[in-house]
């Protein structure tokens, strides 16, 4: 056991010491959090000084109620008669006293259109919402007209679908929301468990191929054997994986701690029980663990033995093909279902082996699947672990030693058939 | 424990169509210096990765230190194979260590060895650069110190000197001789006969995958010696006619005389009798080249076009 500790130390300290490994896991993040940091400073800045505005009301109808529209969204509103005099306004605004104001006439009311005074023009968010809110209250304005009464207010406020269980629920508005999150949460981890996968498999094939070009696991394997060399070499690698995610989970606690305040200022409606709600709990936590170790040894399995079958970096690249369709085809197909059009045969494809971190794992989480098919997955994926390790073993500890041209499918079979 | 650090049997290999190693016996005592000589391509590199159990033979058996050559006997050995292999990113110290851990040696003490032997081999102030910093003699080297670092009874060598300039080679030379006073056993291969004959203590003559002969030096010298004497005299060489020498061939100050109608005893003879002042009389022993020639003719000696073998 002591072998594999060295060479999974020596594997884990080569990677993380790497210039790669130090901008990809700490230098990015900490860049994106700063931007991210940077942008909602300036936007936060910007919600503090940029947003009083006048609203001149020609109509003495819709004004006020614009105004308080405007108001949710954060934009500090006063409101003028005709009374007030337009050249004084554009005097305020040219000497940076208001920012803009807005006119409502009777264009307006029949056509919605309204003027924005302002030095700069307003940018695409704000245009949008103004447009929105001036529209909506013109035509509320101008259906009361012709009808009146709160139903036609509760009319044009409507427009939503409910959707309801016909599964007995206790709380169908809860049970939604846990439904939206679920797939969510799911779907991410399942885009989680599809990059690293992909990444720290690919990881894992340099590593073997790196060793085998450059013969030095001549000298290795006449001390270790090829086993523990793999397995040291594996978990070498996926120790630098699990490194790399608790630094990037860190940064994530981080932003979250930092960002959120921030946030909270400049959207004051936003709606945090909701948000909380996406950050995953224990159990989903420790579900997405699993599916990562299982996931991440049966591919790093396969990626070493296609890494020992080569000699050179382009034929591994042509010969990881079929192992990179494995994850690809399990990822095509979860994010076909996204939109909610699952096929219940798909739940049996997702007992594939190769393909349950991707499609397990989504369905465990929005439960979507019986707990026990998860359980079966796992079972698989466990049983399907003994096998690729015993075959990539085998293929390995061949390959390794092994120079010249790639070996045909027939010379693998004998491969791993001797002893 | 018995006294044979390496014993083969009849071992025998193929790779496809081509017989890389064929019917190959060879016991290695402890102890001792063997040689394995032959040119390229005659099946070194394949025997010695078959005794490290790289290859395994397709017949016969390899006994290493007294055994089947296990994993617990190969930690034993300490193998520079042909094709040098470095971690061409790691620091030459880091990369010691790990070597020496491999094997089984405390961290501490690979350390203390590692960098006892960096000094050793002038390396010293190169222990915290990247090995692909330094220059391919130089990694050669790194490469000798992690074979030797675990302080193995058996040294196996590839090649160990193609590659090193002279003085590194006098250096390897030496660390040879004292290994071997130390009582390990040093198997090294060559294609170089001067240098198998400046260190070696037995040799194994292989071509074309067949062993040639194999045995002591030193008994194998004199068992193939012809009869050919080196005299140096002061004075004119009117005797050497007169005791009918007519093939002669002059080499530095002395003269060549290659086995004839003459024995060297008769020669001597003449000599006192003439009263010539000798400065050398010398029954000349053949060289290695030539007992290999003798042995294996002289087309031995090129290399055969064959593909070099790598499966197993």
């Amino acid at each position: 056991m002591r072998q594999v500790w060295v060479v999974l130390r020596r594997e884990y300290l080569e990677r993380v010491k790497t210039k790669g490994f130090i901008i990809g896991t700490i230098a990015i993040p900490l860049l994106m959090i700063g931007l991210m940091g940077l942008n909602i400073f300036i936007a936060v800045q910007a919600a503090g000084s940029d947003r009083e505005l006048a609203l001149v009301d020609f109509t003495g109808v819709i004004g006020e109620e614009v105004a308080e529209r405007l108001g949710r969204r954060g934009y500090d509103i006063e409101v003028a008669g005709r009374e007030v005099s337009l050249e004084e306004l554009d005097r305020q605004v040219i000497e940076d006293e208001l920012e803009a104001y807005v006119v409502l006439d009777d264009l307006t009311l029949s056509e919605g259109v309204f003027a924005y005074r302002a030095k700069d023009s307003p940018g695409g968010t704000r245009v949008a919402l103004f447009e929105s809110a001036v529209q909506d209250i013109a035509l509320e304005n101008y259906l009361a007209t012709i009808s009146t009464g709160e139903a036609l207010r509760t009319l044009i406020e409507g427009g939503r679908l409910e959707f309801e269980s016909v599964l007995e629920v206790e709380d169908p508005e809860e049970a939604e929301a846990a439904r939206v999150t679920g797939i969510a949460l799911g779907f991410g981890g399942a885009m989680f468990l599809y990059i690293t996968m992909l990444l720290y498999g690919a990881f894992v094939l340099r590593s073997v191929l790196d060793e085998k070009r450059n013969r030095v696991v001549e000298v290795v394997i006449s001390s270790v054997t090829p086993w523990r060399l793999l397995l040291g070499k594996v978990l070498g690698v996926g120790s630098m994986g699990l490194t790399q995610m608790g630094i990037w989970a860190a940064c994530a606690g981080l932003l979250l701690l930092v960002g959120a305040p921030m946030v909270a200022v400049q959207f004051p409606g936003a709606d945090f029980a909701r948000i909380a709600g996406f950050v995953p709990g224990p159990e989903v936590l420790l579900l997405l663990a699993a599916f990562f170790i299982m996931g991440y040894f049966l591919y790093a399995s396969l990626f070493a033995a296609v890494g020992a079958m080569c000699a050179t970096e382009e034929e591994a690249g042509q010969a990881q093909l079929p192992v990179i369709m494995l994850l690809v085809i399990p990822f095509v197909l979860q994010s076909a279902t996204l939109g909610g059009n699952a096929m219940a045969w798909m739940d049996w494809v997702a007992l594939f082996p190769f393909f349950s971190p991707v499609m397990m794992f989504p369905r465990a989480v929005a439960e979507s699947v019986p707990w026990w098919m998860t359980g079966l997955s796992l079972v698989f994926m466990a049983a399907a672990l003994v096998g690729t390790s015993w075959v990539a073993g085998r293929i390995y500890r061949v390959g390794i030693l092994m120079q010249g041209k790639r070996p045909t499918l027939r010379e693998l079979v004998r491969w791993v058939k001797q002893t | 424990m018995n006294d044979v650090a390496v014993r083969l049997e009849g071992v025998t290999k193929s790779f496809g169509a081509h017989t890389a190693v064929s019917d190959f016996d060879l016991d290695i005592p402890r102890g001792t210096i063997l040689g394995l000589l032959g040119p390229n391509g005659s099946g070194k590199t394949t025997t010695i990765r078959m005794i490290m159990a790289i290859l395994l033979p397709d017949e016969g058996s390899v006994e290493l230190l007294g055994g089947v050559p296990d994993m617990s006997r190969r930690s034993r050995v300490g193998y520079l194979p042909e094709e040098r292999g470095v971690y061409p990113k790691m620091k030459v110290q880091e990369q010691l260590v790990f070597l020496g851990e491999l094997r089984g040696l405390p961290r501490s003490d690979a350390r203390k060895r590692a960098a006892r032997w960096l000094d050793r081999l002038g390396l010293k102030d190169w222990a915290a650069k990247k090995v692909q910093d330094l220059s391919k003699g130089m990694q050669q080297k790194v490469q000798f110190i992690g074979t030797i670092l675990h302080d193995p009874d058996l040294l196996i060598l590839d090649e160990p000197f193609s590659g090193l300039d002279p003085i590194n080679q006098d250096v390897l030379e030496s660390i040879v001789r004292e290994e071997r006073a130390r009582g390990k056993t040093i198997l090294f291969s060559t294609h170089l006969m001067e240098q198998a004959e400046r260190l070696c203590e037995r040799v194994c003559l292989i071509s074309r995958a067949r062993k040639v002969l194999d045995g002591d030096l030193k008994e194998l010298k004199r068992r193939e010696r012809t009869g050919a004497v080196a005299v140096e005299f002061e004075g004119d060489e009117g005797w050497l006619d007169r005791a009918g020498v007519v093939d002669r061939e002059r080499a530095g100050d002395a003269w060549h005389i290659p086995p004839g109608r003459i024995g060297h005893r008769e020669l001597l003879a003449a000599a006192l009798r003439e009263e010539v002042s000798l400065r050398r009389f010398e029954v000349l022993e053949p060289r290695l080249h030539e007992i290999f020639v003798r042995h294996a003719g002289e087309d031995a000696t090129e290399a055969p076009m064959s593909p070099k073998g790598g499966a197993r």
